[in-house]
């Protein structure tokens, strides 16, 4: 019932070394030890396979890149360099200082094309090119009637944007369905010059770039322009206002995800 | 009771440890190996599986770190407050809390992952979302890092406190730092508590045991206190405050008389009275320490006031127990822990005022009646002053005292030889003791190596025993024999010894004719059948060649066919049968002999049995050949199940043959499919034997054959043509037949007509080119004709042909049978 036994209580291995120091060849066992280390761990790191090898591999990689840049570092202070003179901004190479600068002909041209084509794109965004999704991707058919044989209605496989005050049609005469496991609310929104990201809710889908269909189905793909509940931030516009809505572009593919990662238009 | 042990806490792993331990276990069981063209719910439930795993995983983990922290609002005050004040509980309930809460966003994450996974419609997709669940989940952990660092110190702290049961009967030391509580401790207890002549040697609260009056106490070892706000007071002091505050004990509070330890009386005094509300309620020692320094009378007279004092103050905590005022034995005590003096006193002063106390206490209290009217101690009174003592019998005493004169010690060669000069002088004897018949025997040289034997290798310990039986065993059989030696004798009559003399001579005889015959039995002069395939070598024959050379053959023929295997039944044909038959041995035999003979055949010799050893086989006896043939049965038994050739056979059959396991079930035929390929294939296998032997029935000659099976008929100026045996065959039924008109011209190869049957209709050929002349009218009403007879009734037209050479064109009966062969076997 009761344990008689002492029990090591309090810093006991202190106490001991305190009273009886240390075991005669404890420092020569550490030495040993310490040596093997070295052995050891290349042996694990020949040995060790698939995932363990490359989280190895790494680790050790890590560790080798810091401890070069501390030998550099600690290098830098005893070596003498030469002090680098700045390089004046337009400046040339010796041999090319005799060729004279042409003048290209076809520059108005390229400016034109420019303009045409930042008049063409209307937002300035971050991910200026996406993938095309086809439709085939983008839907799945869903077969109806009682012998399965209709082919008319359609289940969005990607996520999607519904807006709270939205009322399903009949289900039977429903030609797109989103599921609602596929529906967010939120986005994961990084503010690119605060460098911050904030968890805002979406109003609503601005543009997707795959077409005006996915616009209206809100279809959430790479790309997609939406705008986002910013009052959180507490943003002001140069008059003084508050900053409700602002647009964010959509980075990844939240279908993949599980999450809706954008990035702030300013 | 609870019993308050943190030793058994399980290791709380830091946050990369954590991960790695839970993902490599998801990897190690869950099933790894999946294929994109796996069914779509497959590749979902197999990632779900391993999201919902690793979660599940996640949450027992951090459940037991949950679980395993004690909550410092249930465990004893005492405990909880040392947690307090050892590692702040704020923070320790902090840091729970966030595990609590990383704990609930993982199942979050889970549940969230799984939903969507839910609709994953391809492998890279659900691939994605498992990686995404799994890496959230251990950002979540990532996110608690320091949280498991702290938990994990303090599981580390806790494992080495002392295990102080609060509720057992503890003695408490306190006092000023380095006044001799820690040496007190060592004196009474096993309490290894380090001794240093310097404050705060003692960090913690050590425990050590004692006993007094069989009973066991746990001695508490404090830091030092000092005299100050309670504020200020550091995490040493409060240690020391807490246990004070929360343990019912037996306060043992030490005084340095002599003032070494660098406070002076009135400091101390001062502690006393700061902390003396914590005193209430317990059985209160004041021990004045270090009296080799210095004696309690040697004090001066302020000092002895400030102890009179603390002693009346510590007699209050006597009357506010209920105990006598007048009585203070145990409240002043001095004592040196160097000198051991009044050491053991203070122990058993405290002890006692401890053990009454808790009686007291356990009297005062409700339970105790229930446990009170259950005792009872009987003491009887005595009777009379009469001494009565155990009987014993006066045997038993005797015997007793026998024994012990008869224990003493048995003389060892040990003993003799320490008597007659010890080791060198003496030589023990092994020899002394052992047991032979002959004692003379003892000194005896005993070789162990005899003429390059070992000795030991031919003893026998029953030697002596077996010789007798084999001695006693050759008397019987002489006496068996000398038994014999007086029948044989008797003396024989003249006649008898005839008898015996005949008998003997037919018995020799019939020895030897027996060997004759079985001699001869195995070489008989026999051609075998390979060499005389066209049997020439018969007795016919030898009998021209004999009596070509002028020799009688009768006697060789007779003989020669007597011999004959052929003749009569197998059994009879023996040749020892057939010879016994004959001979004058079968008179002689008894006639219950004749009717074995009869009944039974002669043709086989008695088989040895099986297990007969045969000189030459290399087998000991007949045990060991039957186990070896055991042996040898069951080694063959599972190849003889497989159908093997012998060992060396190790054919892997076609397991499944595919034309018995392809192509489609046709009607009615559910064992196998493709049936009626199959039943063609075996009949075309049959065939040859068949069609051969239809051919040469129904294959005419005198007719020419048409290579799409027509046969001409060709008599005068008249060819008749019908179809042939073999095409009606492979028609089946007729059912129809399409004539020409008569009058109409046929060429050759050109069709003149068709026959329907009910497998298929065919056109039929003209062989020969001419005039049709005349049509067999019989058939348009029985078709079946053609069936029946195909050559005679079934005929079809007759032609009167324009160019009888096209005849020579045309294949013989030979020739078409040949033909007919052919294609069968090409179908």
């Amino acid at each position: 019932m009761f344990f008689c036994e002492i029990q090591p209580q309090g810093d006991y291995i202190d106490l001991h070394r305190k009273r009886y120091g240390y075991r005669p060849d404890h420092f020569e066992r550490k030495r040993k030890k310490e040596a093997r280390l070295v052995h050891k761990r290349s042996e694990t790191a020949q040995k060790a396979l698939g995932i363990k090898g490359k989280m190895f591999a790494k680790k050790r990689y890590a560790e080798k890149a810091l401890m070069k840049k501390t030998l550099i570092m600690h290098e830098e202070s005893s070596t003498r360099r030469k002090v680098d003179d700045d390089v004046h901004e337009g400046s040339i190479p010796a041999y090319l200082i005799d060729r004279v600068n042409t003048t290209r002909a076809k520059i108005l041209n390229n400016t034109i094309k420019q303009k045409r084509k930042e008049k063409a794109g209307k937002w300035e965004v971050p991910l200026p090119k996406v993938r095309p999704v086809a439709e085939d991707e983008m839907f799945k058919i869903l077969r109806s009637g009682k012998r399965k044989t209709k082919q008319w209605k359609r289940m969005v496989t990607k996520a999607t944007f519904v807006g709270p005050g939205f009322t399903r049609k009949p289900p039977k005469y429903e030609r797109f369905i989103r599921p609602s496991g596929l529906r967010f609310t939120k986005a994961h929104v990084t503010h690119p010059e605060l460098k911050a990201t904030f968890n805002l809710e979406i109003i609503g889908v601005k543009k997707n770039p795959n077409g005006q269909m996915y616009t209206s189905l809100g279809v959430l793909t790479k790309g997609t322009i939406i705008e986002v509940n910013v009052s959180e931030l507490g943003l002001v516009t140069p008059a003084g206002k508050v900053v409700w809505g602002k647009y964010a572009q959509v980075t990844n593919n939240p279908e993949n995800d599980g999450c809706v990662n954008a990035v702030l238009l300013v | 009771m609870v019993q308050y042990n943190f030793k058994k806490m399980t290791v709380v792993p830091n946050g990369k440890d954590f991960i790695d331990i839970i993902l490599s276990r998801t990897q190690r069981q869950t099933p790894t190996v999946v294929h994109k063209g796996y069914a779509i719910s497959r590749l979902r439930q197999f990632y779900m599986r391993k999201v919902k795993y690793t979660q599940q995983n996640f949450h027992e983990k951090l459940s037991t770190i949950v679980d395993e922290f004690p909550r410092l609002d249930d465990i004893h005050p005492f405990y909880g407050d040392l947690l307090h004040v050892l590692y702040n509980k704020d923070h320790y309930k902090l840091a729970l809390g966030q595990i609590n809460t990383a704990r609930n966003l993982i199942g979050k994450i889970s549940k969230d992952y799984v939903k969507l996974l839910k609709y994953g419609d391809s492998l890279y997709r659900c691939k994605c979302l498992k990686v995404a669940a799994l890496g959230r989940m251990c950002t979540v952990i990532k996110r608690i890092g320091p949280s498991l660092a702290y938990l994990e110190q303090i599981r580390q702290h806790m494992a080495r406190l002392p295990s102080i049961d609060p509720n057992t009967r503890t003695i408490l030391i306190c006092g000023y730092p380095n006044v001799g509580k820690s040496s007190f401790i060592n004196k009474i207890t096993r309490a290894d508590v380090d001794v240093q002549p310097y404050a705060f040697t003692t960090k913690s609260l050590f425990v050590g045991h004692t006993d007094y009056k069989y009973l066991r106490y746990q001695v508490i070892d404090t830091p030092g206190i000092l005299d100050r706000p309670f504020e200020d007071r550091n995490i040493i002091e409060m240690c020391s405050i807490t246990a004070l505050a929360h343990l019912r004990a037996a306060v043992l509070f030490f005084l340095d008389i002599s003032g070494s330890c660098g406070y002076s009386i009135a400091q101390q005094a001062a502690l006393f009275h700061s902390i003396k509300s914590l005193f209430m309620n317990k059985p209160l020692i004041i021990v004045c320490n270090k009296t080799d320094l210095q004696p309690l009378d040697g004090i001066s007279e302020e000092d002895k006031k400030l102890v009179a004092e603390m002693k009346s103050e510590a007699m209050k905590t006597v009357i506010g127990q209920g105990g006598e005022a007048t009585n203070d034995d145990g409240v002043l005590l001095t004592m040196s822990t160097l000198t051991e003096e009044g050491v053991i006193a203070v122990k058993n002063a405290a002890c006692d005022r401890l053990l009454n106390q808790r009686v007291e206490l356990k009297m005062k209290s409700k339970k105790i009646n229930d446990c009170l009217n259950r005792f009872h101690v009987a003491m009887p009174k005595p009777r009379d002053n009469k001494e009565r003592p155990p009987c014993i019998p006066q045997a038993v005493i005797e015997a007793k005292i026998k024994q012990a004169a008869e224990k003493e010690k048995r003389q060892t060669e040990r003993d003799l030889e320490n008597e007659n000069g010890g080791a060198g002088v003496y030589s023990a004897s092994l020899k002394k003791h052992y047991i032979l018949a002959n004692d003379e025997w003892k000194e005896d040289v005993m070789p162990e190596i005899l003429d390059g034997h070992n000795v030991y290798d031919f003893v026998d310990p029953d030697i002596l025993h077996r010789l007798e039986e084999l001695e006693r065993e050759e008397g019987l059989r002489q006496e068996e024999e000398g038994d014999d030696f007086e029948m044989d004798g008797l003396e024989l009559t003249p006649e008898e010894k005839k008898t015996l003399a005949a008998i003997r001579k037919k018995k020799s005889l019939l020895i030897q004719e027996h060997r004759i015959k079985k001699s001869t039995a195995e070489s008989r002069p026999i051609v075998p059948r390979k060499f005389d395939k066209d049997r020439e070598f018969t007795t016919k024959r030898m009998g021209r060649q004999l009596s070509k050379l002028g020799i009688d053959p009768s006697r060789a023929i007779e003989r020669a066919r007597s011999r004959s295997v052929s003749r009569g039944r197998k059994r009879e044909r023996s040749v020892d049968r057939g010879d016994t038959d004959g001979g004058d041995a079968m008179e002689v035999d008894t006639p219950n002999k004749k009717q074995r003979m009869l009944s039974r055949s002669r043709s086989r010799s008695r088989s040895r049995p099986p297990t007969e050893v045969v000189p030459g086989e290399g087998f000991k006896d007949s045990n060991q050949k039957a186990k070896a043939l055991q042996k040898a049965r069951k080694s063959n038994k599972n190849r003889n199940k497989d159908a093997r050739r012998g060992e060396a056979d190790r054919v892997i059959p076609t397991l499944k043959p595919k034309h018995l396991f392809s192509g489609k079930r046709s009607i009615g035929k559910t064992q196998r499919p493709n049936a009626l390929r199959i039943s063609t294939a075996s009949k075309s296998h049959l065939s040859p034997a068949f069609s051969l032997s239809r051919c040469f029935s129904t294959v005419l000659d005198g007719l020419k054959y048409a290579s799409s099976h027509e046969w001409v008929k060709h008599e005068g100026s008249v060819a008749t043509i019908g179809i042939t045996d073999h095409a009606q065959d492979h028609l089946g039924e007729v059912v129809f037949v399409e004539l020409p008109e008569s009058g109409r011209s046929v060429s050759q190869g050109g069709s003149f007509g068709a026959v329907e049957s009910v497998k298929a209709t065919s056109d039929v050929n003209s062989p020969i080119s001419g005039q049709v002349v005349e049509v067999n009218s019989k058939l348009t009403e029985s078709p079946g004709l053609i069936n029946s007879s195909p050559y005679e009734d079934g005929w079809m037209i007759k032609i009167k042909p324009s160019s009888p050479s096209e005849l020579e064109s045309l294949l013989g009966p030979k020739e078409y049978t040949k033909f007919c062969e052919e294609e069968d076997a090409a179908h």
